[in-house]
């Protein structure tokens, strides 16, 4: 039952870190200069009363230890409070801009995962000649940009080809479904390369290296030389092998690639959760930026717990 | 074992993306389709507007930014509008006058108006908006009582009167100004969402498609994206040119500028000095005209300051005053689309402000020279020392106020020559008004800041913020002055236009001479539009405004 | 097992000084040389940086974005200043909050890994379990939050990015550490009498040395990304120049839109060398270490990756 055993402690230590996760949250939060009540007294003739009625309503009024504990159930509602800027739930605010968020990113990944297994074959393939050097050294200075610089550089480039701002052309009312499919990806495509790029280097390493290590074993000169095919040998075998680190690259980053949108949807306008942190940020709306970091704390907790798993399930040194 | 893995893979990825594609074509409202972008002739079409600002949300109770007021302006019925010449005229008041020595008011309102859903919009919706907002004016509707201030009640004796009762006459300019700003809300949606003691006034999110009545209906909302405007056939004014319009949401002035050039928009609202250059050898039509904007710089006055008790000397203010180079200002922060400023009422507010009033020289010598008379001698190391304290202060400068950092190092550079030594002190805007306040609304937690502030043309909002009474509200500079207050009280019921203006020249005088404000730049407001369109009118609020609808109902492609 | 790397051909014992390692290992890898001699040369010019930039750093010289020009070679910013004082001055604050940053996560980090290792059993469970908390959670954000709440300070983006990095370098130190403690001689010290403290200075921390300056170089490439990130948001102090906040302020006065490309493409060339040349150093640094090492150990976004359980004691 070793199995059981470590998907067990894995779980737990999952929710652990979630409670550790939330309770940092709700500490960080309570440090912050300002409050609902200055934030939202600020209006002609504001009274004593309007204040104090404020502090009531965000529960400001009571000590912190019962603060935590109406933090905690609410939580538990999916209450994540009230934005000051537009006064709706954060919950639906975060709600909207998540879903805009994921087509992007995941196009983006997509992008990282292609380039990076191509990329870290031809370096393995070809050992020792110009075309590896080339290839690594490609893959390390993207991956050394700094992301919201990569992306301005993909506007200056790309302007007048891709548009460089938003996730749809909203003049557009109810399109047919191909053109809207059309506009979407157009859209998309430079805010999902910036990501791709940036991204990618890791893979290449990754595949290269896992590739290296299985095409200097002996069942592959075997292959050889019984005359298999060169992409025969690295499709079934070498690659096959970088397959494990891999899959778990890519669940452990897809929690940083989230939050790594954020720099990229400053950059190109996009109205997802990335975009959310950042106009939070210039509002101090801080509940908008608690429920945006919980989330994202939260996927990254997800995910970990994802590779955990599937890394446990993968491993053939493990099951055995 | 890679295959069903590669498969599971492309399964996921491809699920993700088909879902978010179906979710994005779903949301904002319907209506039927109109020609995306131009057609041939005068009429019709889609005007895009960009702004890197946004409307924050479609309640009036909630909403801060200019953007939503200017939406406001369109789509909720106004009793008074300005003309182009910023006088008061008729909009959904046909006409108006006083009677009862001045306290009650009667508006005459248009007939057979409707709202968007088709109910009748009618005087008792005005009387309802504001009898509401009297009565929760402590609490959801706090935004708004400032507009209702001093009125008692509101009545509607019939479908098109409607009687405001005063406690005390108030001055009809003030009157006027007031209900320029006062949007009149549905009754038969509003009455719904007044529980929780007025409470619920601001949790109703008032979503797309909007009730409301003007020259066109909000149909699409997406927060920090873009709202769509409709024309509204059943409205009781002059229609509108252009089929709709719509405001796109920018993070930034580049994105917004970019896609202006790449003909992704037609117009934006506030283009960047940098970029006025640019978009006029790209054949692009920049209006640049005197705004309401002014930057500023900050003394604390508050009376009773303990620290620094120097910058109470009025002669010491004057010293500062001469210290900054406005043109140098107006050059490098604003690359000349601004003038220096000198009041705290702006030139473009017209007969308001105080022609009388002079900009402060920048005379350096003079500066020096009113230091040395205070007795307050330079150090070894140039700073000069009051009161046995270097004259080395701290400057607040909120951070979301993008002129502040270059225009504080030429105003450092030059202080530095005077013996006077500045430090920014960077804070996001609600840290800063917090520490500037402390403690306890007592204004002893600063020195020196620098802010902004948009004007309105009527002046009552701007005086206001020197009184006493916005201690902990809308006051800066911690000034207060029973005087000042006095004269504020009587603006606010001056029984002539003339009188009124006497009286505020008389307290924009007083504050030249005190100097709680150190006024810098009165900054443009420049527009840019494409060449295919036409009488896309530009003012002192910029293009898309709460002054007035002329703009967007004016516009028609060339 | 040595094909894997990328940077060394035959592994190095370790036994060796520590600053001779160091060089030595520069000296046998060209690109890792190439790297270190420009990281040389940009320190040297941040520290000259009063005496030969060009031009005055507040002073308006020219025309707001003016052109790149024979006086000008990357031409004017937003202000009227020009780029190459900007770049200069702009780069000491960037490597001066790197190394600071890098200064408290390695003191942090350096220490709980010796701690852990050293002393094993429940110290070390408790020391890695509080380091795989920190670890989850994600630095951006965090960073932007803390950042947003206490202010905009030049010291208070040091602390910041200092309080997030230490994870990975305790972790590979407490590993080292690990490993070192079983030798003979530290044994033997242990049953002569020798304290604890004279063993970890005498015997422990030479060991460990190179393994921390492969670490502390790549914890600058890291650092210096992020105050990048966290200058662009705004959330960096607005009275100092860094290499981040010349791009932000490119960004915020529309210099893209304006056609002026030499505000912005030459601070993110010097920051992607910077990066790539920390990365390359540490990375050879690593990989002459450790050349069982399997992870690719780019450092800017997987730095914090934490290794995957169920590897056993062989996992960093």
């Amino acid at each position: 039952m070793r199995g059981t055993d470590y998907v067990l402690k894995r779980v737990f230590f999952a929710i652990v870190t979630v409670w550790v996760a939330l309770t940092i949250n709700f500490v960080l939060f309570r440090l912050a200069p300002g409050t609902a009540v200055t934030n939202l007294s600020r209006v002609p003739h504001a009274t004593q009363q309007l204040r104090h009625a404020l502090e009531v309503e965000f529960g400001l009024d009571k000590s912190k230890w019962q603060q935590y504990v109406i933090y905690l159930k609410q939580l538990a509602h999916g209450n994540l409070g009230i934005s000051y800027a537009n006064q709706q739930p954060v919950s639906t605010n975060l709600r909207i801009a998540l879903v805009n968020t994921l087509p992007m990113v995941t196009l983006g990944t997509a992008f990282a995962i292609v380039f990076g297994i191509f990329t870290g074959v031809i370096a393995a393939w070809r050992r020792r000649t110009k075309t590896e050097g080339l290839s690594v050294s490609t893959a390390l200075a993207f991956y050394a940009m700094p992301t919201q610089w990569l992306g301005l550089m993909l506007i200056i480039i790309f302007a007048g080809v891709f548009p460089t701002a938003g996730m749809t052309n909203e003049f557009l009312l109810n399109p047919p479904f191909w053109t809207h499919v059309r506009d979407l990806a157009s859209h998309m495509f430079l805010p999902a390369l910036t990501l791709g790029l940036t991204l990618y280097g890791e893979y290449t390493l990754i595949v290269r290296s896992a590739m290296l290590e299985t095409l200097g074993e002996d069942y592959i000169l075997t292959a050889r030389a019984k005359g298999l095919k060169p992409r025969t040998v690295v499709r079934k075998h070498a690659l096959r092998n970088a397959m494990l680190p891999i899959t778990t690259l890519i669940a452990l980053s897809l929690g940083y690639i989230v939050a790594g949108a954020i720099l990229i949807e400053t950059v190109f306008s996009w109205p997802g959760i990335g975009r959310a942190v950042y106009e939070a940020v210039l509002q101090r709306d801080y509940p908008m930026l608690q429920g945006a970091f919980l989330v994202l704390t939260l996927s990254v907790i997800f995910f970990n717990l994802v590779a955990d798993l599937l890394y446990f399930r993968l491993d053939p040194r493990i099951t055995e | 074992m890679m295959k069903r893995l590669l498969a599971t893979l492309s399964l996921f990825f491809g699920a993700l993306i088909l879902a978010a594609t179906a979710t994005g074509c779903g949301g904002g409202g319907g209506s039927s389709s109109s020609d995306t972008n131009a057609s041939s002739g005068k009429s019709g079409g889609t005007f895009r507007l960009g702004t890197a600002s946004g409307i924050d949300s479609l309640n009036p109770y909630v909403a801060f930014n200019q953007d939503a007021y200017s939406a406001f302006e369109y789509i909720y019925p106004v009793l008074i509008q300005y003309d182009s010449n910023l006088h008061y005229a008729p909009f959904f008041a046909k006409s108006w006058h006083a009677s009862n020595g001045g306290k009650t008011w009667t508006f005459k309102t248009q007939p057979n108006a409707k709202w968007s859903d088709g109910k009748p919009l009618t005087a008792a919706d005005a009387a309802w908006t504001i009898n509401t907002d009297i009565k929760y004016a402590s609490g959801g509707a706090a935004s708004a009582a400032g507009l209702v201030n001093h009125i008692k009640n509101a009545t509607a004796p019939n479908a098109t009167t409607l009687v405001v009762n005063y406690d005390k006459a108030p001055g009809p300019t003030w009157v006027l100004g007031q209900f320029q700003q006062f949007f009149i809300l549905p009754q038969h949606i509003w009455a719904q969402h007044t529980g929780n003691k007025g409470a619920d006034l601001k949790t109703f999110a008032n979503n797309a498609p909007v009730v409301g009545s003007g020259p066109f209906t909000l149909v699409k909302f997406k927060k920090n994206n873009i709202a769509i405007f409709k024309r509204n056939d059943s409205y009781w004014g002059t229609k509108p040119k252009i089929d709709e319009f719509g405001l796109q949401q920018f993070s930034d002035d580049d994105a917004m500028v970019t896609a202006l050039k790449a003909n992704d928009l037609d117009a934006i609202e506030a283009v960047p000095a940098t970029a006025m250059k640019t978009l006029r050898n790209a054949g692009f039509e920049v209006s640049d005209v005197p705004g309401l904007d002014q930057t500023d710089f900050i003394i604390n006055s508050n009376p009773n300051k303990k620290e620094h008790r120097e910058l109470l000397d009025l002669k010491v203010k004057e010293a500062f005053d001469h210290a900054i180079d406005r043109q140098k200002i107006d050059n490098v922060t604003w690359l000349g689309a601004a003038q220096p400023a000198n009041s705290i009422i702006p030139a473009t507010t017209g007969a308001w402000h105080n022609p009388h009033l002079k900009t402060v020289s920048f005379d350096l010598t003079l500066a020096n020279k009113l230091l040395d008379q205070a007795g307050f001698k330079k150090g070894s190391d140039g700073i000069r020392v009051a009161n046995g304290q270097k004259m080395s202060y701290n400057v607040i400068a909120p951070t979301d106020v993008q002129s502040i950092p270059r225009t504080f190092q030429i105003i450092q550079t030059d202080f530095n020559k005077i013996g006077v030594q500045l430090k920014e002190e960077a804070l996001d805007s609600t840290a800063a008004f917090d520490k500037m306040i402390s403690p306890n609304n007592t204004y002893q937690g600063f020195d020196l800041a620098m802010w902004d502030w948009v004007a309105l043309i009527d002046p009552d909002f701007m005086l206001s913020v020197v009184t006493c009474d916005q201690y902990g509200g809308w006051s800066d500079s911690g000034y207060c002055n029973k005087s000042y207050d006095k004269m504020y009280s009587e603006q606010q019921v001056a029984p002539t236009e003339a009188k009124r203006r006497q009286i505020v020249w008389a307290m924009q005088d007083m504050l030249y001479k005190q100097r709680p404000y150190l006024w810098l730049s009165n900054d443009d407001s420049v527009a840019a539009v494409s060449s295919k369109w036409a009488d896309f009118q530009n003012t002192a609020q910029g293009p898309f405004n709460e002054l007035n609808i002329q703009s967007l109902t004016q516009v028609h492609q060339k | 097992m040595s094909e894997a790397s990328f940077f060394v051909e035959a592994p190095v014992e370790g036994g060796t000084s520590r600053r001779g390692f160091v060089l030595q290992t520069l000296r046998q890898q060209r690109v890792a040389l190439v790297a270190a001699l420009f990281l040389a040369a940009c320190v040297l010019t941040a520290i000259l940086a009063p005496w030969i930039a060009p031009y005055p750093l507040h002073e308006q010289v020219g025309l707001v974005f003016g052109h790149p020009s024979w006086h000008h070679l990357l031409g004017l910013d937003d202000g009227g200043i020009d780029m190459v004082t900007l770049l200069i001055w702009g780069m000491r604050v960037s490597l001066v909050v790197g190394f600071a940053a890098t200064f408290v996560s390695m003191v942090i980090g350096g220490t709980v890994g010796v701690v852990a290792g050293y002393f094993g059993g429940r110290t070390d469970n408790v020391l890695m379990r509080i380091t795989d908390y920190f670890l989850v959670i994600p630095d951006v954000p965090l960073m932007i939050v803390v950042a947003a709440i206490w202010g905009p300070s030049l010291f208070h983006i040091i602390i910041v990015i200092g309080i997030l990095l230490w994870t990975s370098t305790a972790r590979v130190i407490r590993a080292q550490v690990k490993s070192v403690r079983e030798r003979v001689y530290v044994k033997r010290a242990r049953a002569l009498g020798a304290g604890h403290a004279r063993i970890v200075v005498r015997h422990v921390l030479p060991q460990v040395a190179p393994l921390l300056v492969a670490s502390t170089v790549l914890t600058i490439a890291v650092a210096i990304f992020d105050e990048t990130a966290l200058a662009f948001l705004g959330l960096s102090d607005p009275s100092t120049i860094s290499l981040g906040s010349i791009m932000q302020h490119a960004f915020d006065r529309a210099a893209i839109s304006t056609g002026a490309w030499w505000a912005i493409v030459p601070p993110g060339v010097l920051v992607t060398l910077l990066i790539l040349a920390c990365s390359l150093i540490g990375g050879a640094l690593e990989d002459a270490l450790n050349p069982r090492l399997r992870v690719a150990h780019l450092s800017a976004r997987t730095f914090r990756l934490r290794p995957l359980v169920g590897r056993g004691k062989d996992a960093l």
